[in-house]
């Protein structure tokens, strides 16, 4: 009985067939929502975090931590602005974020490693996944665009690499190869051969500032929290641009 | 078939031969199309299984021209079939007579446009995500030497422009069923095509900057920008969602309950 | 279009059938799309040798060769400060174990010197039963993939039985196909199942009419429940806690954990043998005859040994002219790339030790419009190489870098 009160659906405004004809709509939203998010928010993350998320050899202390979530908050930032604002749905993020998990979980095994043989260890995808949980729920309780994008954005940002470090840390053993020391990572690079990759693409570990010796990932994740308060914002607006509801004369 | 709203309700009366309910009278139209294309999108995928290494590697071998350059006429023969067909019959059967429309006949189209856009969002799946990120896999095992390599053959010269077709599909539906679109022009309904549009028209962009300064295969480059601000647009969706609603709530007080 | 629509038909069906007995019988790479300037006047291969034709799988195939970096480098591609020495095979379907460069191993990218001379060899092994065709061949950043010559190897046996073992350096043996699989996967599914039920929680509830509807007649306080907010928090507080407990374990697990490597490896041209001092060839005019797809080169050639010399062989771009006058070894003549009669001397005789020469060459053969290098007068730069074989009586070889404008003849 407890369940049920707790699962228990407060009042609402249609009942009868307007409440079904009303569901229906929501499920037939549903689906359209879903696949758009999947080949949309994909095809952005795709070209623009790409080869990081693709290839295990690309998965640095730098560039990845930072430019994964910078380019990861944008949909879910636009989207929640219009489910929230609109519907106080706080989903947008994990709604985003889910469909991008799909999309690439599919792509991975079957373009992958079922037309390309490539081993799917070697291809393993990120996730954002708690960013997501987090940045819908700060969302939610703040009901507040400037404490989520400072606060939400920030989370997004720093939850990112130890979210992926269980993931991922492994493939970072070092191991002797080539009279070289190389992680496991690189050894993927090197043994699976790619065409149209070779090792000089790679940017990782790049740049000059190593001031602080070897704390590149918190640094790199610190700057990435510093712009997600940024970015959110921009494509919160972006997403209300976007969702406009206005009828023009001409185009 | 003619849509022309006249004295009698279509939807009441398809209503009393379906066992579905009014507003969804077009949920199986809806879901063959979904299983049409998923059969044809699995097809190619498995013709590209079949004969990518085979014949899919070097754009001189005559087995090329075989197997994906008579493949790639065909999608465009196909295309041109299909495009001026189905906006004929949008356009031909259009409502003449949208002012007497009633509420719950607006309110099945809202649906039926609803449809419309999800059969191409599930285009644009196909085209912005699975076979997108396997142009990645496919150019570690192909040396690009063409612009129409076998997975460019099926992305970018037949998914990019058949979710064109859809999207173009929505657009003509809303315009020439529904009173408000076609009234005025819908803002956000006219973005979230014609940005994913763009994206079509980013493939000269891309073919140009591979051909003269980028010949490795690396996805996040600046050549393949152009493709994700095209897919920006896609958010317009929101606003039609928004719109739809608007109008939904204001029709579902015009209309009585049933239990 | 009848015809094209059963032709189409019957495409997909053979697919299907194809795919049940998955066949690789892989063709030419892509090669001749690229320029002809830059694959005769970049990497210029020569001996490449395969260690096998036919092999089971976890069997080696070794490939070795050699290449000379031409001094007339392409203006409009970039200098080769890093360079990747790759394999042309439809995907992993043999892996790379080792890999060396003038005999030091190479794991890494490399700067080469224009000039330089370099051997090479790369260990291959088979993973997946097929029959490949493979070439070894250079990405150049921004210039594309420099092929080498390719050879047909059969690979047999049961591909599940493959095996591709890694030792770390703290000693732990890895299995590279499926190492860290099954706890990524997990991951992966604990997160989704996690992000899928905050999704259920909502959906399950009337969505967005009746929400829209709510919130703007100011009955918010309906939307989001006591309950909603708990369960909010709760994650708010858990996820952080768990997300850094995980990594905290991790990290502890993996202490000798490195970044990913990314130092060019530096590794020195050797000594001279290209161009070594031995013959000097200067190129005086180069004509190509495009109707007997000939090209004719005018060179003078100063023997600076202490032998007589003759012209064997000129190779360009992987195609490869015999002099068949002069008895040389690997001249390979069942290869589809090499035009055994091809190279005809006008004044076919010995340079002495000491003499300056000047010999009319002429190449002759359909390669040059087969493989596309006749398309050299549709570049911007319609400058061609290659290397001139020359051999003293003992078979001592002599090889000289050459480059020349060219100009096309359509008589």
């Amino acid at each position: 009985m407890a369940t049920t009160k707790l699962l228990d659906i407060p009042p609402q405004p249609y009942t009868g067939e307007k409440a079904r004809l009303t569901r229906a709509y929501d499920y037939l939203i549903l689906v359209l929502a879903l696949f758009l998010f999947i080949g949309a928010f994909h095809l952005h993350v795709a070209l623009t975090v790409g080869d990081w998320d693709f290839w295990l050899d690309w998965k640095d202390r730098q560039w990845w931590p930072l430019v994964t979530p910078l380019m990861m908050i944008t949909f879910p930032a636009a989207v929640q602005a219009v489910l929230w604002t609109n519907f106080r749905l706080p989903l947008g993020a994990t709604l985003c974020v889910s469909c991008l998990l799909i999309g690439t979980w599919i792509t991975r095994i079957f373009a992958y490693h079922y037309w390309n043989y490539f081993p799917i260890n070697m291809v393993l995808p990120a996730t954002m996944m708690p960013s997501a949980l987090v940045l819908d729920v700060i969302l939610m309780l703040s009901n507040s665009l400037t404490v989520t994008s400072i606060f939400g954005g920030m989370s997004f940002a720093l939850l990112f690499y130890p979210s992926n470090w269980p993931i991922f840390g492994l493939f970072h053993m070092p191991v002797e190869y080539g009279n070289a020391q190389l992680t496991l990572a690189d050894v993927f690079g090197f043994q699976y051969i790619r065409a149209g990759m070779p090792e000089y693409l790679r940017i990782i570990e790049r740049g000059t500032l190593r001031t602080y010796g070897q704390y590149a990932t918190p640094l790199s994740a610190f700057c990435s929290a510093l712009l997600c308060t940024l970015m959110y914002p921009l494509w919160w607006y972006l997403g209300t641009w976007f969702a406009t509801i206005r009828y023009v004369k001409t185009i | 078939m003619a849509v022309t709203t006249s004295g009698h309700l279509p939807a009441q009366a398809e209503h009393e031969q379906s066992k579905l309910p009014w507003y969804i009278r077009d949920l199986h139209k809806y879901l063959l199309t979904f299983a049409g294309l998923t059969v044809m999108y699995v097809g190619l995928r498995l013709y590209q299984g079949a004969f990518g290494v085979l014949a899919g590697l070097d754009s001189t071998e005559p087995a090329f021209q075989t197997h994906w350059m008579r493949l790639f006429h065909i999608e465009l023969g196909i295309l041109a079939l299909v495009f001026p067909a189905l906006w004929g019959y949008l356009w031909l059967t259009r409502d003449q007579n949208l002012e007497a429309i009633a509420p719950k006949e607006e309110i099945r189209r809202y649906f039926t446009l609803t449809m419309w856009i999800s059969i191409y969002t599930f285009a644009v799946y196909w085209a912005g995500s699975y076979f997108a990120e396997q142009d990645n896999s496919w150019h570690q095992v192909s040396i690009r030497d063409t612009p129409f390599t076998a997975n460019h053959i099926i992305e970018f010269y037949f998914n990019f422009p058949l979710y064109v077709l859809l999207g173009g599909s929505a657009w003509l539906y809303a315009r020439t069923r529904l009173p408000l679109y076609a009234k005025e022009i819908s803002l956000p309904l006219t973005l979230a095509v014609i940005g994913p549009f763009m994206i079509l028209v980013s493939v000269g962009f891309n073919e140009w900057g591979h051909t003269f300064w980028f010949r490795e295969e690396f996805f996040a480059a600046p050549i393949h920008w152009g493709f994700v601000v095209g897919v920006w647009f896609a958010l317009g969706v929101g606003g039609i969602l928004l719109q739809q609603v608007n109008r939904m709530i204001e029709l579902l007080d015009k209309i009585e309950d049933l239990p | 279009m009848f015809i094209h629509i059963k032709s189409y038909v019957a495409s997909i069906f053979m697919a299907l059938v194809f795919l049940s007995v998955a066949p690789n019988n892989a063709y030419a790479h892509g090669e001749k799309a690229l320029e002809p300037f830059i694959r005769m006047r970049t990497i210029q291969w020569y001996d490449v040798q395969w260690s096998q034709e036919s092999l089971k799988v976890n069997d080696e195939v070794v490939v070795t060769g050699k290449f000379h970096v031409a001094e007339d480098w392409p203006r409009s591609v970039p200098k080769p400060d890093a360079a990747y020495l790759n394999v042309a095979i439809p995907g992993p379907v043999l892996i790379r174990t080792e890999r060396y460069l003038n005999g030091q191993p190479w794991v890494s990218s490399a700067a080469l010197k224009l000039g330089g001379d370099y051997d090479f060899k790369i260990v291959l092994k088979a993973r997946l039963p097929g029959r490949y065709h493979i070439h070894p061949f250079f990405n150049l950043q921004d210039a594309g993939a420099v092929m080498g010559p390719g050879h047909w190897v059969e690979v047999t046996g049961d591909a599940a039985t493959f095996t591709n073992s890694v030792k770390t350096i703290s000693g732990e043996t890895v299995d590279m196909e499926t190492y860290g699989l099954v706890n990524g996967v997990s991951w992966h599914v604990l997160w989704i199942v996690l992000g899928t039920a905050w999704l259920l929680w909502w959906v399950r509830r009337p969505l967005f009419i009746p929400r829209f509807k709510m919130l703007k007649s100011g009955n918010e306080d309906a939307l989001i429940t006591p309950l909603d907010k708990t369960i909010a928090k709760g994650i708010l507080v858990v996820v952080p806690l768990f997300v850094f407990g995980a990594y905290a374990m991790t990290d502890s697990q993996h202490p000798n954990a490195i970044p990913l490597q990314a130092a060019l490896d530096q590794i020195e041209p050797l000594p001279p043998t290209v161009n070594n001092g031995a013959v000097n060839v200067k190129m005086i005019r180069t004509e190509y005859r495009v109707p007997v797809r000939t090209m004719n080169m005018v060179a003078q050639i100063h023997n600076y040994s202490d032998q007589p010399i003759r012209i064997g062989e000129f190779a360009s771009a992987n195609l490869r002219f015999i002099n068949p006058s002069l008895d040389q070894p690997g001249k390979n003549e069942e290869d589809t790339l090499v035009a055994a009669k091809g190279l005809v001397i006008d004044d076919d005789k010995l340079i002495q030790p000491g003499e300056t020469k000047t010999v009319s060459m002429a190449a002759a053969d359909a390669l040059w419009e087969t493989e596309k290098l006749d398309g050299l007068f549709r570049d911007a730069d319609s400058r061609m190489g290659g290397l001139l074989f020359l051999y003293d009586p003992s078979g001592k070889r002599y090889i000289a870098s050459i480059s020349t404008s060219v100009i096309p003849k359509f008589d």
